[in-house]
């Protein structure tokens, strides 16, 4: 696997505050990479490959005492979030209930994903949520839904566990940015991006994905 | 493939179009947040658009073993949920009851329009719900495995925990049956009532029919009255055989009288509704099961018993319904398999 390398600014002394306000000054001082991104081919080969829409997601890393803040920008023209009414009668009846305001709709996300354990030397999991012996964790944001923590050892098996982290979304002048506030991870840990293109029906593996990459 | 197939068998020419069991159905099953806009089971006139709009129009099920494409309709293609001003005309005085927005689409929009023939005018009530497939195709889409097939019963269920709404059973599933929460984030369907089945008790959308149109019972058990129905007497089809999921849920088609004035000709002489439009729902097999209950009416009609005739009255429970207790399931009598 090939690795962009890059050294990364930002010190754990600087760090008084959450950097979680993507417009925080702290960010200003954190170099960026800009990661290509890539369609996964269509899930069913009846479908039509979708189109590129989006070519990179711009990330910015700050790692710190509390953690690791990533900040992730990308340009989408479609802004697509939704208020979503938090469902808390169901199955029960004789109240008037809350509605499903739209059914085909998909939001905007973004996700990290990280190896679950130590990685050894170069060798970084599957990019299709890792598999058996080299589970993952995904850290995923949804514009409507917030932010989720995932696990998944292989393709499909992708799992909620019922946590979630800090996070921080902004929608402004036809482009994302997205704060996460992460657990801290061992030196030379790779990531890997993605993100979802609501407009685009966008969700699950349908979607905009990153190689892995190695922060130093 | 499940070891035993449960069905349901509804006799259209019975159907009064009353939505009793829609009803029935809404308040047992979808009266919770977010579910609104469902109906598990709903009764749309045909010819006409259907619940969702146009969902027979828009692909979906299988063509060379492979998933067709189709859409995920809107919720307007499904029909607003809209309130009432009552409050507004009972303690304010305003002048009449009015939806509180434009209503452009309802699950029952165009109920009783039906179609034209020479002149005449035909139409008849199309029950619906989750045809419980053998080869669902809502659940060949679902990349989470979160759909499944109940080997006791082949009831088709979601697994709440691992749905994550993705949407791909919605738009894989050729009749529409299955519907997407937004609020919960997760696709919900038709569960066949499987707590009652479980129970021996018919669904509450059969339990409730006053028009008594629907059987129940094991495809797979020779002594149901589904069996004799759809492979006995052959007299019971699925609907659009052609998307390739195998529907396990049947339809006696409707009669088709001939037109006024054609009184004592064939039915197939001079139908009162398009022998195509039939073919369309029910594929070419219509003419022949058509034929067969014709012959079985004048037999009727001449005097002698109809075997099939009088058991599609269906005068009762024990009649209709032949549902064994689940641990009862293995000692099916010699059926073959569904
Ligand atoms: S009718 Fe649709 S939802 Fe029901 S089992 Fe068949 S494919 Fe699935
Ligand atoms: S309750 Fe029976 S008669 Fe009434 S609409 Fe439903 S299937 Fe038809």
């Amino acid at each position: 696997m090939r690795f962009l390398a890059l050294i990364l600014a930002g010190c754990a002394a600087s760090l008084a505050q959450t950097p979680l306000d993507p417009s925080a000054a702290e960010w200003k001082s954190a170099a960026a990479v800009s990661l290509a991104l890539n369609r996964t081919p269509p899930l069913y080969s009846t479908d039509a490959p979708a189109s590129l829409d989006i070519a990179s997601v711009e990330l910015r890393l700050l790692r710190g005492a509390a953690g690791n803040f990533v900040r992730l920008e990308w340009a989408d023209k479609t802004h697509d979030t939704a208020a979503i009414a938090k469902a808390e009668r169901a199955w029960q009846s004789e109240q008037l209930v809350k509605q499903s305001d739209a059914t085909n709709r998909f939001n905007d996300a973004c996700a990290v994903m990280i190896p679950a354990r130590p990685v050894v030397g170069d060798l970084s999991p599957s990019l299709q949520m890792g598999d058996a012996e080299h589970p993952v964790r995904i850290f995923l944001w949804d514009a409507a839904r917030g932010a989720a923590i995932m696990e998944a050892s292989g393709r499909e098996t992708t799992k909620r566990t019922g946590q979630s982290f800090p996070a921080q979304g902004q929608y402004k002048d036809g482009r994302w940015t997205v704060t996460m506030q992460l657990p801290a991870w061992p030196e030379g840990t790779p990531l890997a991006v993605a993100v979802w293109n609501g407009s685009q029906q966008d969700r699950d593996g349908r979607k905009y994905f990153t190689i892995w990459f190695r922060p130093r | 493939m499940p070891e035993h197939q449960i069905s349901m068998v509804l006799d259209l020419n019975k159907c009064l179009g009353c939505q009793t069991c829609t009803m029935a159905c809404k308040k047992l099953w979808t009266d919770g947040d977010g579910m609104d806009y469902m109906y598990w089971n709903n009764v749309e006139t045909r010819p006409g658009q259907g619940y969702p709009r146009n969902w027979d129009k828009i692909g979906g099920g299988f063509e060379d073993g492979k998933l067709r494409p189709s859409e995920i309709p809107t919720k307007e293609d499904y029909g607003q949920t809209f309130e009432y001003n009552y409050a507004e005309r009972l303690f304010q005085g305003g002048p009449q009851a009015m939806p509180q927005e434009e209503v452009r689409n309802t699950p029952n929009w165009d109920e009783d329009v039906g179609a034209m023939t020479l002149g005449e005018n035909y139409y008849f009530y199309l029950p619906r719900l989750c045809n419980h497939c053998t080869n669902p195709a809502c659940l060949e889409a679902c990349p989470r495995k979160a759909i499944y097939k109940r080997a006791e019963d082949g009831i088709v269920l979601v697994d709440q925990e691992r749905c994550e709404g993705y949407r791909y059973c919605v738009r894989a599933c050729p009749y529409k049956k299955i519907y997407f929460n937004e609020l919960l984030g997760k696709a919900q369907k038709c569960i066949f009532c499987y707590p009652r089945i479980e129970n021996s008790e018919a669904n509450a959308c059969a339990r409730q029919c006053p028009g008594r149109l629907r059987f129940v019972g094991f495809l797979d058990d020779p002594t149901s009255a589904v069996h004799k129905l759809v492979h006995v007497y052959k007299v019971a089809l699925g609907l659009f055989p052609e998307k390739g999921t195998a529907p396990n849920v049947f339809y006696v088609p409707p009669f088709n009288p001939p037109r006024r004035g054609s009184y004592g000709k064939s039915v197939l002489e001079d139908p009162r509704m398009p022998m195509d439009y039939l073919q369309y729902l029910f594929g070419g097999e219509v003419i022949d099961v058509i034929r067969r209950l014709e012959g079985e009416l004048q037999r009727a009609q001449n005097g002698s018993k109809s075997e099939v005739l009088q058991l599609l009255i269906g005068r009762d429970d024990q009649v209709r319904y032949q549902i064994p207790k689940h641990g009862d399931l293995i000692q099916l009598p010699g059926g073959r398999k569904a």
